[in-house]
């Protein structure tokens, strides 16, 4: 009790101006990335997406998100209201969540707990009951189809996620995202654990959601999947949740793999945010290049292929520590 | 009243009007959904007795693991618009007479028994520490667990594999 009330005051303080900015940064992010996948849409189609409005067509997301604020909130008449209503919020709460612990800089955290990493993957189920709660609210078979595919994918590649993440909390020996930049002062963690990347790496694609692992909102067979019944402002949340989740993947990836916010010459946040929207650019390098997988294909990968990988991964490096 | 009291009144009230919507409410997605809130509330709870690992384990395993397996569960069962058959009375009555009577013996047995000696912890619990118990100490209860759980996977894929053979 007495720890919680200390910490009204300075750390209270730091806490409410690290969450505006993150609440600042959720935003911008959106609106960039939103301009970005058109603009890389665009050029991997050979047309070159938006530039009518301002300069590249930059403000383009700007008047977007004006005219989704403008929309009348509409509910149909036939849906499950509180859970209806619900959804687009919680999806909302592991993406805050997550931006708590992520290491910006050295300096730049909100705050830096010693259970991390287990935050944020504790926090990220919380996505699929939201995808439930919007699939079964909505009362529409192809939102309920889309929520069903969204559950079975995040039960098969929630575990390849942890199994390729623990190697490197074994090598740390600590759940700290901090410390686990600081240790990658010297070497990149991806030159010791090249496949732990690669099954992190594919995984993420697939709990993000995004082709060619869509299948909970592939827009040819399921209209829009989960968020079908949504419109104006809700949509937009699930919109802005979803281009903030496929950051903050990256951000994992970067802080566990790629040295988080070290490098050389440049100050630490400009590495971060380079190293993350590189990654970024390859997820959405990956959807316009890759077909939609069948559903069956998908939970095979995950459950013959990486699940056994990722597991004789963790076995060999356990190994190797102890030799 | 501090802040440290409200945010733990809070945190009880989410766990139990979780567990009553569970308890309560006629459908089963709601009763799910009430689940969760409570798992939140528990781990709510590890964090106010300064386990923060415990907590998010709670998080990670009974909403992330245990009650996504429930929400696939119920995906997969029958037409759910069809009304749960209804309790007798006396069987309402058993019911609630069982779990009163065991909610009332652990109560004795343990919380009133342990609750002077949890206000002090004895070690700093970190994962170092739980790994070393669970390794050193504790290692057979830990090894018979997982032998259970190897157990219980396989029975039920051969149940499984059996209900497609009888098709």
């Amino acid at each position: 009790m007495e720890q919680i009330g200390n910490m009204i005051g300075w750390e209270t303080v730091k806490m409410v101006v690290g969450l505006v900015g993150v609440l600042i940064f959720v935003v911008f992010n959106a609106l960039i990335l939103t301009w970005a996948e058109r603009k890389v849409a665009g050029h991997m189609q050979r047309r070159i997406g938006p530039k009518e409005v301002g300069p590249y067509g930059l403000i383009q997301p700007i008047a977007d998100a004006l005219k989704l604020l403008g929309k009348e909130i509409l509910t149909p008449r036939d849906v499950d209201k509180p859970l209806y209503y619900l959804a687009p919020m919680i999806i909302f709460v592991p993406v805050l969540v997550s931006f708590i612990v992520i290491p910006f800089s050295a300096s730049l955290l909100v705050m830096d707990i010693n259970v991390g990493i287990l935050v944020i993957l504790a926090f990220s189920s919380l996505s699929v009951f939201s995808i439930l709660m919007a699939g079964w609210g909505s009362n529409n078979k192809y939102a309920l189809i889309g929520a069903i595919r969204s559950i079975a994918q995040n039960i098969a590649y929630e575990i390849p996620l942890l199994l390729s993440l623990l190697p490197i909390i074994m090598m740390t020996n600590s759940f700290s995202l901090k410390t686990i930049v600081e240790a990658q002062n010297g070497l990149w963690f991806v030159v010791y654990q090249p496949l732990a990347f690669l099954i992190y790496f594919i995984a993420a694609v697939a709990e993000t959601n995004r082709t060619p692992f869509d299948l909970p909102e592939a827009e040819s067979e399921l209209v829009a999947g989960y968020h079908t019944e949504y419109s104006g402002m809700r949509f937009a949340l699930f919109f802005l949740a979803e281009y903030t989740n496929i950051f903050i993947v990256s951000a994992i990836a970067v802080t566990f793999f790629l040295g988080g916010y070290q490098g050389p010459f440049l100050p630490g946040i400009v590495w971060f945010l380079l190293k993350s929207y590189s990654l970024v650019f390859v997820i959405m390098w990956l959807r316009w290049t890759f077909p939609r997988v069948r559903f069956d294909q998908l939970l095979n990968i995950s459950w013959k292929a990486l699940i056994p990988l990722a597991f004789i991964n963790l076995l060999v490096t356990g190994g190797l520590l102890k030799l | 009243m501090n802040v440290g009291e409200i945010i733990f009144l809070i945190t009880v009230v989410v766990t139990l009007g979780g567990a009553a919507m569970a308890v309560l409410s006629g459908s089963i997605v709601y009763a799910m959904m009430g689940l969760v809130t409570t798992m939140f509330g528990i781990a709510g709870l590890y964090i106010y007795l300064e386990s923060p690992f415990l907590s998010m384990m709670q998080i990670l395993i009974y909403v992330g693991a245990v009650s996504v397996l429930i929400a696939f569960a119920v995906m997969l069962i029958g037409p759910l618009y069809r009304k749960p058959k209804e309790w007798t009375t006396i069987g309402k009555f058993a019911a609630a007479l069982g779990v009163a009577l065991v909610s009332l013996f652990m109560f004795v047995r343990f919380v009133m028994e342990t609750f002077p000696r949890a206000v002090t912890p004895s070690f700093k619990i970190t994962t170092k520490e739980i790994g070393r118990l669970l390794l050193n100490d504790l290692v057979l209860p830990f090894e018979l667990i997982s032998l259970l759980l190897v157990v219980a996977i396989l029975g039920a894929i051969m149940l499984a594999l059996f209900s497609r053979g009888n098709k």
